[in-house]
C-alpha cells in the first residue's frame, strides 16, 4: 500500500499506523459496550460541596468551575516555579518546559511592546497572565476526564436521573458508569407536585468534578470587571486627573460660557463633546459585557458542541471537532489578551482636546 | 387544551424561538467576509506588512464575531434555561 506519487523521497506509511488503527477499533468496541448518554447541559455551574454561610455576603458554594480554576492556578504556579529553578543558576539557554515558556513569553512581550511602546512593562504582566490563564482553561475542555468524571448523588429537582452499572471496585470505592437515562413519570414541571416522583433506589444524578471554567459566567465576568477597572486605574496613573476629560468633556462648554469671542461652530461643539463623553462611559460598560460574553459564548458553545457530537458520532468525527475547539480556545485567549492590551494602551495616551 | 399538549406546544415554540434567534448571525458573517476581503487586498498590495495586517484582522474579526456569539448565547438561554 505504498504510494508512488512522489519520486524523491517515497512516502511511506508511518510506524504508528497500527497503534492508531488499534485505538480506533478499541473506540468502536467501547462505544458498543457503553454507549454514550445524552448529556445534561446547564448554564450555571454545578455545586460540589455545601454552602459556607458568611455573615455579610451570604452563601458560598464550592462549584466545579472553582475547582477547575484552582487546578489551572496550580499548574501556572508550578510552571513559574520550574522556570525559576531553571534560571536560578544563571543559565543563559534553557531547555525543556522552561524553554517553551520562554518562547511564549517572548512572543507576548514582543506583541505588547509593538503596541504599547512606553507602557509595555506595566501592561505586560496583566496581558500575559490573562492570556496564559485563559489559554490553559480553554484547553482543559479537551482533556478526557473534564466534564465526564464526577460523582453520583441523589437526583436534584429538574436534573435527569441515570441508570448506573458498576465497573469495578477498589476496596470500598466503586467506579461506576452511566448506562442510560431514566425517564421520570411526571409530565411537565413538577412544581405542583407535593410528593417526590422518583424511582426509589434506581436513578442517580451526576455532577462532574471539573468543568471548564470559561463556561461559567462568573469567571469571565470577574476577568472582564478586573480588566476594565485596571484599564481605568492605568489611565489615571498615566495622565492624572485629566483622564476624566475623556468622559466629562466640559472644556469647550467653558469656552462658550466664559470667553468673549465665539465663532459660529462654538455653539454646537460643546454639546456634542458632552454627548461623546457620555457615549465613552457607556462604551466602558459595554466593554465589560462584551469581554465576558465573547469568552463565555465561544467556550460554552464549544463545550456543548463537543458534548453533542460525542453523543451522536463518538467514533472518529469527534477528533475534527476537538481540533476546532483547540483552535477556538487559542484564538479566544489571544483575543481577550490583545483587546485588554489595546484598551490599556488607548487609556495611557492623553486624550487630545481641541 | 390539556396540560400535556400545552407542554408540547411550549417545547415546540422554544425550539422555534432558538432557531429564529440564530438569524442574527447573518450580519457578523457578512462583516467578517468584508473584513477578510479588505485584509486580502491589503496583503496583496503590500506583502511585507502581512504580519501586521493579519494581527489587526484577527482583532477586528473578534469584535465582529462577538455579536454572533451574543445571538448564540440568546439561543442557548432560550433552549436550556427558558
Amino acid at each position: 500500500m505504498e504510494s508512488t506519487e512522489q519520486t524523491r523521497p517515497r512516502w511511506r506509511w508511518g510506524t504508528y499506523r497500527w497503534l492508531i488503527i488499534l485505538v480506533i477499533v478499541a473506540n468502536v468496541f467501547a462505544v458498543k459496550a457503553f454507549s454514550p448518554v445524552k448529556p445534561h447541559i446547564q448554564v450555571p455551574a454545578e455545586t460540589i460541596a455545601g454552602p459556607v454561610i458568611l455573615p455579610l455576603i451570604g452563601d458560598l458554594y464550592l462549584t466545579n468551575t472553582i475547582i477547575a480554576t484552582l487546578i489551572a492556578d496550580l499548574i501556572l504556579i508550578l510552571i513559574a516555579f520550574s522556570i525559576w529553578r531553571a534560571t536560578r543558576g544563571g543559565a543563559m539557554i534553557l531547555s525543556g518546559v522552561p524553554q517553551i515558556f520562554e518562547m511564549i513569553v517572548e512572543a507576548i512581550y514582543n506583541l505588547t511592546e509593538s503596541t504599547a511602546r512606553k507602557w509595555a512593562d506595566t501592561i505586560f504582566p496583566w496581558v500575559a497572565t490573562i492570556i496564559l490563564m485563559v489559554l490553559l482553561i480553554n484547553w482543559s475542555e479537551l482533556i478526557p476526564g473534564v466534564d465526564s468524571i464526577g460523582m453520583l448523588h441523589e437526583p436534584h429537582h429538574g436534573a435527569p436521573a441515570y441508570d448506573t452499572q458498576e465497573l469495578f471496585a477498589i476496596g470500598d470505592f466503586s467506579v461506576t458508569t452511566i448506562t442510560g437515562e431514566i425517564e421520570t413519570e411526571s409530565a411537565g414541571e413538577s412544581e405542583s407536585h407535593d410528593s417526590e416522583v422518583q424511582h426509589v433506589g434506581s436513578g442517580l444524578g451526576f455532577t462532574p468534578y471539573v468543568r471548564v471554567a470559561s463556561t461559567d459566567l462568573n469567571f469571565t465576568l470577574a476577568l472582564a470587571l478586573t480588566s476594565v477597572i485596571v484599564i481605568q486605574i492605568l489611565g489615571f496613573r498615566a495622565v492624572g486627573i485629566k483622564y476624566l476629560k475623556k468622559y466629562l468633556n466640559f472644556g469647550r462648554l467653558g469656552k462658550l460660557l466664559f470667553r468673549e469671542k465665539i465663532g459660529p461652530f462654538d455653539l454646537i461643539f460643546p454639546f456634542t463633546d458632552i454627548f461623546v463623553g457620555l457615549l465613552e462611559l457607556i462604551a466602558e460598560i459595554a466593554k465589560m459585557i462584551s469581554f465576558s460574553f465573547r469568552l463565555f459564548g465561544n467556550i460554552f458553545a464549544g463545550s456543548v458542541l463537543l458534548f453533542i457530537i460525542g453523543t451522536l458520532v463518538p467514533v472518529v468525527i469527534q477528533s475534527g471537532f476537538v481540533f476546532l475547539e483547540l483552535f477556538v480556545g487559542l484564538v479566544q485567549a489571544m483575543v481577550f489578551g490583545m483587546l485588554v492590551m489595546v484598551f490599556m494602551t488607548m487609556a495611557t495616551i492623553a486624550h487630545d482636546s481641541h | 387544551m390539556d396540560a400535556e399538549a400545552a407542554a408540547a406546544l411550549a417545547d415546540g415554540l422554544k425550539f422555534l424561538a432558538a432557531g429564529l434567534a440564530m438569524v442574527g448571525t447573518f450580519g457578523p458573517g457578512l462583516g467578517i467576509g468584508i473584513l477578510a476581503y479588505g485584509a486580502m487586498q491589503g496583503i496583496a498590495r503590500n506583502p511585507d506588512t502581512a504580519g501586521t495586517i493579519q494581527l489587526n484582522m484577527i482583532l477586528a474579526i473578534a469584535f465582529a464575531e462577538a455579536v454572533a456569539i451574543y445571538a448564540l448565547v440568546v439561543a442557548m438561554l432560550i433552549l436550556f434555561v427558558g
